[in-house]
């Protein structure tokens, strides 16, 4: 064979492995390794009773378990043991949800009693009680029946009604999950009860206010009325973008009417109170500072309420500590004031509060007591929530 | 006597079973986020999803993990933890879906909020609602959150290809999302963690609300990988 053509075949060979071999792994490389793939097609739900529905759309129900033990500086114990639940359903149409139900309760055992922050109630409750604790309905949006489609989108989220037992509205305690810990905020001592059942209005006043505006019975726990003519509240409160952008919570309250002593007498009952709560990270974790501030009168005493409390939650959510003062000063009846250190671990700590998991160490030092010597109560808690 | 029975019953209820949530990822004040997402809103709707209530939850969890290529933080990120889905109408019209998420980030919690567009599935704009950083500042600007306009998980996959395969192709429209420009390195790992609550919170929302629809893509991107290192071995 000649050279020539020898050299004629070797090149077309060469071709030929550039086409079916080298060349077309170069353009392997370069072709759309997803040309051709389409997006799936949604599957139709199956069918489902109106039973399952009601069961599985919105409805929450959640157990809780919590273990407490405390003791004085005495050595007086006590115990304080508690099964729950919680139920939680929302309802809704096609196009809205428009109403929700939320109920807490638990069965208590109590053994003994000191007086520590999360259950003041407790001295009147020795033994087995069933109570409840949050009871209440919420229906959205209510004017939207009666709006136009331009008026309800003006409206959204403005006219909120609410009717039950759940926080007092005043101060820092709407906004602020207390059903499990130790530490509280200042309602309890203020008025009594932190809980009262009430009813009302709530919502947006505009990109920066938030509203509430209720009327309440004044008779904390149980729905009674001894010729109490019951409260009036409203709250202005910072709107949620500020909490988002700057980690700021706040707000102002006003509560007038009658309210029912302990001894079930009515009281005249006036506040004006100031709150706010910052939330700031740290390298390490996250700093919280709450402050609420409140004056007014029972009957024609003069009363001054203030809490301050710093909290420190580690980036992992696994351990915090806080720390509160607080202090509630009476004409003619001195202080209660206490100084309280505390230490959590967390075996589960969801952001949400959906499930919670922990062990606690609380240490309230009291600094005045309007009756009786001041005393330290220490308090180990277990909780469950899930 | 009653007491007591009333007790066991609850303690009984109290044992190990399935466990169901009562409130998921929310907005603190869903009207008024909502409308500023979708000024032209008229009424939205909220729909709780919690895993082990779900028939194929387990599977899903398992699968989530697979999809986000990391690992779930126990804390963070259990299976227990509830997720609402906000649908946002205009008249009766879907006009948007809204969902968020957490992830652990280096100085907290990050919540990851993204709307969606509810035919398409494309992100219309991301937002944090809590983000416990120390470059919060920066991950806040509007020119980053930008970026992720129209990008839908489709994208999120392909990107897993073109980053192990093909870095740089112009097809990659995830590689081109830059850091804010003031980031410093400390707070790098909280930008990672942004990247993974967006992938997070796309992942979940094609399992609750589009009916797996980005599966497709998932599994060619993980196949063509494969090859491709079949290639090179």
């Amino acid at each position: 064979m000649p050279a020539f053509a020898r050299l004629s075949i070797a090149l077309l060979l060469f071709a030929l492995f550039l086409m079916v071999g080298g060349f077309p792994i170069a353009a392997q490389t370069r072709e759309d390794p997803f040309a051709g793939v389409a997006e799936a097609e949604k599957p139709q739900p199956a069918p489902r009773s109106w039973r399952e529905q009601f069961f599985s759309d919105n409805f929450g129900f959640r157990k809780e378990i919590m273990s407490q033990f405390d003791t004085n500086e005495d050595g007086r114990g006590a115990s304080r043991q508690s099964v729950g639940f919680e139920v939680l359903k929302k309802f809704s149409t096609a196009t809205s949800t428009v109403a929700s139900f939320d109920f807490q309760a638990r069965l208590v055992r109590r053994d003994g009693f000191n007086p520590v922050l999360n259950d003041m109630e407790g001295a009147s409750r020795q033994g087995w009680a069933f109570e409840y604790h949050n009871l209440y309905m919420d229906f959205y949006n209510i004017l939207n029946p009666v709006l136009s489609n331009e008026e309800r989108s003006k409206n959204v989220g403005r006219f909120n009604f609410r009717a039950g037992h759940f926080y007092v509205p005043f101060g820092l305690n709407l906004q602020t999950d207390t059903h499990g810990t130790v530490l509280q905020l200042s309602n309890d001592r203020n008025f009594g009860f932190e809980r009262d059942w009430y009813t009302g209005f709530w919502g947006t006043l505009n990109r920066y206010l938030n509203y509430d505006a209720y009327y309440l019975a004044g008779s904390g726990y149980d729905l009674k009325y001894k010729g109490q003519s019951g409260l009036g509240a409203l709250r202005i409160s910072l709107a949620n973008r500020y909490s988002s952008d700057y980690g700021w919570e706040g707000g102002v309250s006003l509560l007038g009417g009658e309210r029912l002593s302990e001894a079930a007498k009515p009281i005249a009952t006036r506040r004006i109170g100031m709150d706010g709560r910052y939330r700031r990270a740290v390298p390490t974790g996250l700093l919280i500072f709450t402050n609420e501030l409140s004056g007014g009168r029972d009957t024609a005493d003069t009363v001054f309420t203030q809490l301050h409390q710093l909290e420190y939650l580690h980036s992992s959510r696994r351990w915090g500590l806080a720390t509160q003062y607080r202090r509630f000063a009476q004409d003619g009846l001195r202080a209660d004031a206490s100084i309280i250190g505390e230490a959590c671990w967390y075996f589960r700590n969801d952001v949400g509060n959906s499930n919670l998991h922990w062990i606690k160490l609380n240490v309230e030092r009291q600094l005045q007591r309007m009756q009786g010597p001041p005393s330290t109560v220490v308090t180990l808690q277990y909780y469950f929530y899930r | 006597m009653k007491p007591v029975i009333a007790f066991l019953a609850l303690a009984a209820l109290a044992g190990p079973q399935a466990v169901y949530g009562a409130i998921g990822c929310t907005l603190t004040n869903p009207a008024e986020d909502l409308k500023y997402l979708y000024p032209e809103m008229t009424t939205f709707k909220e729909e709780l999803s919690e895993l082990p209530r779900l028939q194929d939850g387990a599977a899903i969890f398992k699968g989530l993990k697979a999809r986000l290529g990391s690992d779930l933080d126990p804390i963070y990120e259990t299976y227990e933890t509830p997720y609402t889905v906000y649908s946002v109408f205009k008249g009766p019209t879907k006009i948007g879906v809204v969902h968020g998420v957490n992830v652990p980030g280096k100085g907290g919690v990050i919540q990851v909020f993204l709307s969606l567009d509810p035919v398409r599935a494309e992100i219309k704009s991301f937002f944090f609602q809590r983000l416990e950083s120390p470059a919060a500042r920066q991950l806040r600007s509007k020119e980053f959150r930008a970026q992720f306009t129209g990008l839908t998980l489709g994208d999120f996959y392909k990107h897993d290809y073109y980053a192990a395969v093909e870095p740089g192709a112009k097809a990659d429209k995830v590689a081109a999302v830059k850091p804010p420009p003031l980031l410093d390195a400390g707070g790098r790992p909280d930008y990672e963690a942004s990247l993974r609550g967006i992938r997070k919170n796309l992942i979940l929302l094609d399992f609750f609300v589009y009916g797996k629809r980005f599966e497709p893509y998932f599994d060619r991107a993980r196949q063509s990988m494969e090859k491709a290192k079949a290639r090179k071995e």
